[in-house]
């Protein structure tokens, strides 16, 4: 089987683009890609996952081939939920390794404010078990709200402990020049943000907003002197949350972790950069302990000492156009490793990316090694 | 003076506003709002239309005072423009009814306006241009609303009852007189009611930076452009009052400091009176203004559209100012409600018969 690269990587800002359709927000970035890369790919894939109920079309990928004049490509769309973006990476890294492509453009992009935000929260909670969840009135900040409280509960955190991760992640947005909130917050501030679902307040979850992210992944052969290697892609599934024993866990994450752990060398807070899913800030908490980076209930103190952790600012403060999003995780840490990305460089081998969809209910881990 | 709305001016203005207040941390806390919210849009009671009471009444009322004002016979009124979003009838129109209670001239030109917001005012700019083209004498521009909002929207925390009136006539009898005025509109869905429904709905954020924002910093700058006049040059800033805060965003990002801003802020104790709102404003204004003031009023229509208009103030105005209720009186004239009594005099409570 032959290696899969990073190529070359493609963001657009993420935010309100009211005057940007989807088809808008793909073309920003594949026109992107045109110039920086020369060439069209062979294979498009596009993630998205709420493109069906948010903008009422099905098979975005082919629609986007015709609206880029993208005559005889190849497409496919992916939805995941919230893991789309790492799901269409694994994807195109399949259909790399097999050889049936050489040069796969995997383009993840949300249109996310087409309607006003009750509806956006309602599809988004689509992502739960629609005929178990879903009507009873359960959505993903419900669920979130009730790890929080379990993790407070069991380890004795408080409040502010967790507010380090929303302050952390703000103060990361602020050198983003593609994240949507781009301003500092405080301790005090989160605490006393407006209330989305006790604990959790308007300071710990994502905001919406649409945004469009490309990313190329080649062969050798194909792949550009600046390239990242895709060691490998691990996913797994969970039970849903009313099923655990123990609600402060991820398990799908976890499974990911325990098998690509082996393939990663050295993996210690410090010596990997690090990409988390924290759609809600107990979520990017518990990815820390998942990943083995902190104990079990300690990752909170650990959080302001983490350099190359979201640097971005993460779902929180970059933001989090569902179906993008891992490509987020991944363009940043292309740009961190390889050139520079909101004032940082990192020189290490590795890089991590976590994604994970509602609460852990699918997790895929990317490892990515300098070439 | 090659402006042909620079031959016309405000005789005299009015307002209305009904007596019923509602506070709307009572709103906030029925439906579960986060108690911060009222200080977040800056907005502590909301005026409520009583059972007898509707955008023909108070524009009445609001017009009542205006021709008072102006001192001029109503029978040489040749206009009467009532811009409104709540309408009695959908079909016959509200102006016909007002200018008969007034016994203005039946030879007239009259109609109802709808432009959500800015009907009103656009009812003042086409009142105003049949004056200076000569085809009538005095114009009656009327902005009159009791404002609908879905309960539970985070709009019923603002939408409210009140109406403003001008009367529109030759310069030289002015107590107030246009120096200019400019309009920009586009297709811009931010706010609408459909056919028949009972409540508008709304595009959120989509209301602010694209709608709101966007289409009165393009009207001022538009009217300070072609007036060759800067912030520094106006002694008070008036623009559309959806909440307290917008008001005072917008004139900061105009480079208005607070201090003009604030005089014509209205909202945060009688609510967004829709198509009074602005006027309102612009009448409490008045209301106190010496000879020699320049004062800057934007309306705001979603849909969308403002106007900017530039007005000096004559030194006609001192004497007329006393000669009917002022804004601040109305405000102060109050008796709060609760949630219920409003739920019942905004026909809320479903009965069937």
């Amino acid at each position: 089987m032959s290696k899969a690269f990073i190529s070359a990587v493609c963001m657009t800002k993420i935010g309100r683009h009211f005057k940007l359709g989807i088809k808008n927000l793909i073309h920003e970035v594949t026109a992107c890609m045109e110039e920086k890369t020369g060439s069209r790919p062979d294979y498009l894939i596009v993630a998205s996952a709420l493109s069906a109920l948010q903008t009422h079309q099905l098979d975005i990928a082919s629609i986007a081939t015709q609206y880029l004049g993208w005559n005889n490509i190849p497409s496919i769309r992916v939805e995941t939920g919230e893991t789309s973006g790492i799901a269409a990476l694994e994807l195109a890294q399949y259909i790399i390794r097999s050889g049936a492509a050489s040069k796969v453009l995997v383009v993840g992009v949300e249109k996310m404010t087409e309607y006003p935000s009750n509806k956006v929260n309602a599809d988004y909670a689509k992502i739960l078990d629609y005929d178990t969840e879903y009507v009873r009135n359960i959505a993903p900040p419900n669920y979130a709200a009730l790890v929080m409280r379990e993790y407070m509960r069991k380890y004795g955190a408080t409040r502010d402990d967790i507010a380090e991760w929303p302050v952390k992640m703000h103060a990361n947005a602020v050198n983003n020049p593609y994240a949507q909130l781009r301003f500092p917050v405080s301790k005090e501030a989160v605490s006393n943000a407006m209330v989305i679902s006790e604990p959790i307040t308007l300071l710990d979850a994502f905001p919406i907003g649409d945004g469009a992210a490309a990313v190329l992944v080649t062969n050798e052969s194909a792949r550009s002197k600046d390239a990242l290697e895709i060691v490998a892609i691990a996913s797994a599934t969970a039970p849903p949350l009313y099923l655990r024993e123990d609600v402060t866990e991820l398990p799908a994450t976890k499974a990911a972790w325990m098998t690509l752990k082996r393939k990663l060398e050295a993996h210690k807070s410090g010596e990997v950069a690090l990409q988390v899913h924290d759609s809600y800030s107990i979520y990017g908490i518990l990815a820390l302990e998942a990943l083995e980076v902190s104990d079990r209930g300690k990752a909170c103190s650990i959080v302001p000492n983490l350099e190359y952790l979201n640097v971005g600012g993460g779902l929180k403060a970059r933001g989090h156009p569902i179906g993008a999003t891992g490509l987020y995780q991944v363009a940043e840490t292309y740009e961190l490793m390889i050139n520079e990305f909101a004032g940082k460089h990192y020189r290490g081998e590795y890089a991590l990316i976590h994604s994970m969809s509602g609460p852990d209910y699918n997790a895929r881990l990317a490892l990515l090694r300098r070439w | 003076m090659s402006r042909p709305e620079a031959r016309v001016g405000i005789l005299g203005w009015g307002a209305y506003i009904p007596r019923q207040r509602l506070r709307a941390s009572e709103i906030a806390g029925l439906w579960g709002f986060e108690p911060s919210i009222t200080k977040a849009l800056w907005i502590e009671e909301k005026a409520v239309a009583a059972a007898d009471e509707d955008a023909v009444t108070m524009g009445w009322y609001a017009a009542k005072s205006a021709i008072t004002r102006a001192g001029v016979d109503p029978q040489e009124i040749g206009a009467v423009f009532v811009g409104t979003e709540s309408k009695p009838y959908a079909v016959k129109p509200s102006a016909t009814i007002i200018a008969d209670a007034l016994n203005v001239s039946s030879k007239k030109l009259s109609t109802d306006m709808e432009f959500a917001c800015r009907a009103g005012s656009e009812g003042l700019r086409i009142a105003t241009a049949l004056v200076a083209s000569g085809t009538i004498k005095y114009g009656l521009a009327i902005g009159s609303d009791t404002a609908q909002a879905n309960p539970g929207d985070v709009l019923e925390l603002t939408a409210s009852s009140g109406a403003a009136a001008y009367v529109v006539g030759p310069a030289e009898e002015a107590a107030a007189r246009f120096e200019g005025m400019v309009t920009y509109i586009t297709d811009t869905p931010d706010f609408w009611r459909r056919d028949c429904s009972h409540y508008p709905l709304h595009g959120e954020g989509f209301t602010g930076d694209p709608a709101y924002f966007h289409h009165i910093m393009t009207s001022v700058k538009m009217l300070m452009e072609e007036l060759g006049l800067r912030p520094e040059d106006f002694d008070y800033a008036v623009f559309h009052q959806p909440n307290g805060k917008f008001p005072l965003r917008v004139g900061k990002k105009l480079g208005f400091p607070k201090e003009k801003i604030l005089p014509g802020v209205v909202t945060p104790w009688i609510g967004n009176t829709y198509n009074a709102s602005a006027l309102l404003g612009l009448a409490k204004v008045l209301d106190s203004a010496k000879p020699g003031q320049r004062i800057l009023v934007a309306p705001f229509g979603s849909g969308a559209g403002s106007d900017a208009i530039s007005i000096i103030v004559t030194d006609k105005i001192v004497e007329r100012q006393e000669k009917a209720p002022k804004v601040e009186e109305l405000i102060a004239r109050k008796k709060y409600i609760s949630y219920a009594q409003y739920a019942r005099s905004r026909h809320i409570i479903r009965r069937i018969f």
